[in-house]
């Protein structure tokens, strides 16, 4: 009997990916060549923003486990969370990233890190509480995959030039509220607009390409545990929980929500647009249709 | 994993890499006659399994050659789920090589069925001349060995005995080359 090929196969939502990236692409050359146009700003401006993005990859990690008051446990402090992670990594073929524990009862993950290499993933006391070993199991890979697709690199990458339009944009409300310099540069007006342009632009094109990272790394957790239904049962859990605790325990930045299992305060309708993480229900139709795949039954 | 793959998120398991699991067959000479390691006995095989009829039913199967086949070899077969959902398929057997070779039934039974990539690892059991367990650990998906050595108090290795056994056995064992995927195996009931 032959086995399900078509296991973890999905290209629409590599179609979907892709499209947004060409067209984040589109939108950056957009800027490059305004940039350009205007002249002498965009260099400085530059600089900063490859400062930021080089501050972000390489100093964030710390800065967001003390921000999220997570640290870092040893085999010996949580045997069960490293044995799993331990199989988890042999299965996905991985070096072991750092583990982290966060002390909240609210029941959450994410993933941290520039590279396999220097990866941390942290879970909450309250999702080990929350979840049996099989759905823990499932969120765990989930960010495993996160790091496997190098999501953090990626996103500061894709956000990089997103970044610099909106400094722009505030570097532009100085000089446009302040006196006239020397003559009036019809160039740097275009910048301001384009950079608005932009900005706006590459903000829904990045949620959407969340979206889509999140869709891939429900995808391959599946493929990683080969129990697709263990992640959706864990994701009907964590949601249902997040609405049962207040969410004030929670002063999470944007930029971190990002790389969560679930993002703080999704059950509130937000508006598909507006969010990073696609709705529980379509990650549960994703992944009913992992299951469908694996067990073989057309969909 | 290309440039494509990481910008579209494309994952896929890794597949076993060209099996060198045979390598431990002369290699276990080498360790009874000059570290006094000797082989337990036993060895076990460790691998998901997935919840679909196709994967159970070759898992029968396999079940069944393996039975027929230490009939005749005399290798006793036991299979236990631990904690983490994983199946430990353990071979008995006093012929060091009909261990392997019985390893090698159910890890190409799984691969002949398209599933190789569900194998976590094969562990030979060995005792030293103290009667402490000494593991060498096969990772299918990397074809390489490493030691794995428990130490008194729970979760603890003896990370140096590990590191010269690495050194004793030399080029006779594919030995894995980053220590951070020498991932250790609690609870290992051979």
């Amino acid at each position: 009997m032959p086995r399900p090929t078509s296991f973890g196969k999905d290209t629409g939502l590599q179609l979907r990916m892709t499209f947004t990236l060409f067209l984040l692409g589109l939108v950056y050359v957009v800027l490059i060549v305004a940039l350009l146009g205007a002249g002498v700003n965009g260099a400085t401006v530059g600089i900063i923003a490859v400062g930021l993005a080089l501050f972000q990859l390489f100093g964030s990690d710390k800065l967001a486990l003390r921000a999220m008051g997570a640290r870092e446990v040893t085999p010996a402090e949580a045997p069960e969370l490293h044995a799993m992670i331990d199989r988890l990594c042999v299965q996905a073929d991985l070096p072991k990233p750092k583990v982290a524990v966060a002390d909240t009862r609210m029941p959450n993950a994410f993933a941290l890190g520039r590279s396999p290499k220097n990866a941390t993933v942290c879970a909450t006391t309250g999702i080990m509480e929350l979840l049996s070993p099989a759905e823990l199991e499932g969120v765990m890979a989930h960010e495993l995959s996160h790091v496997a697709n190098r999501d953090v690199l990626v996103m500061t990458l894709a956000s990089f030039f997103a970044t610099i339009a909106a400094y722009i944009v505030q570097f532009g409300f100085f000089f446009g509220g302040g006196s006239s310099d020397d003559d009036d540069n019809p160039s740097v007006l275009v910048l301001f607009l384009v950079s608005i342009g932009v900005y706006i632009v590459s903000f829904f094109l990045m949620q959407a390409l969340s979206r889509y990272r999140e869709f891939a790394a429900d995808r391959g957790a599946a493929i990683i545990t080969g129990r697709p239904s263990a992640l959706a049962s864990a994701l009907q859990k964590i949601s249902m929980g997040m609405d049962r605790i207040p969410q004030r325990d929670l002063r999470a930045t944007s930029e971190l929500s990002a790389f969560y299992i679930f993002p703080p305060g999704a059950g509130k309708a937000l508006g598909n647009l507006f969010s990073t993480h696609p709705p529980m229900e379509k990650r549960i139709e994703a992944l009913a249709r992992l299951e469908r795949q694996l067990q073989g039954v057309p969909a | 994993m290309g440039l494509f793959d990481i910008l579209t998120g494309k994952r896929k398991l890794k597949a076993p890499a060209e099996s060198r699991l045979f390598a431990m067959t002369t290699a276990a000479v080498t360790l009874e006659m000059s570290l006094e390691l000797k082989s337990s006995g036993k060895a076990a095989i460790v691998f998901q399994p997935l919840e679909t009829a196709d994967f159970t039913g070759i898992v029968r199967d396999m079940e069944e050659v393996l039975r027929g086949t230490g009939d005749d070899t005399g290798t006793q077969v036991d299979k236990t789920d631990d904690s983490f959902g994983y199946r430990w398929m353990v071979l008995s057997d006093e012929d060091f090589e009909d261990l392997v070779v019985g390893i090698n039934v159910v890890s190409q039974a799984l691969q002949d069925g398209g599933y190789g990539e569900r194998v976590l690892c094969a562990v030979f059991s060995f005792r030293d001349a103290g009667d402490k367990p000494v593991y060498w650990i096969y990772n299918y998906k990397r074809g390489s060995y490493y030691p794995f050595v428990p130490a008194e108090g729970a979760q603890r290795r003896d990370s140096e005995r590990e590191l010269r056994l690495k050194a004793q056995i030399g080029h006779e064992l594919p030995v894995e080359p980053e220590l951070e995927r020498w991932f250790p195996l609690w609870g290992i009931p051979i």
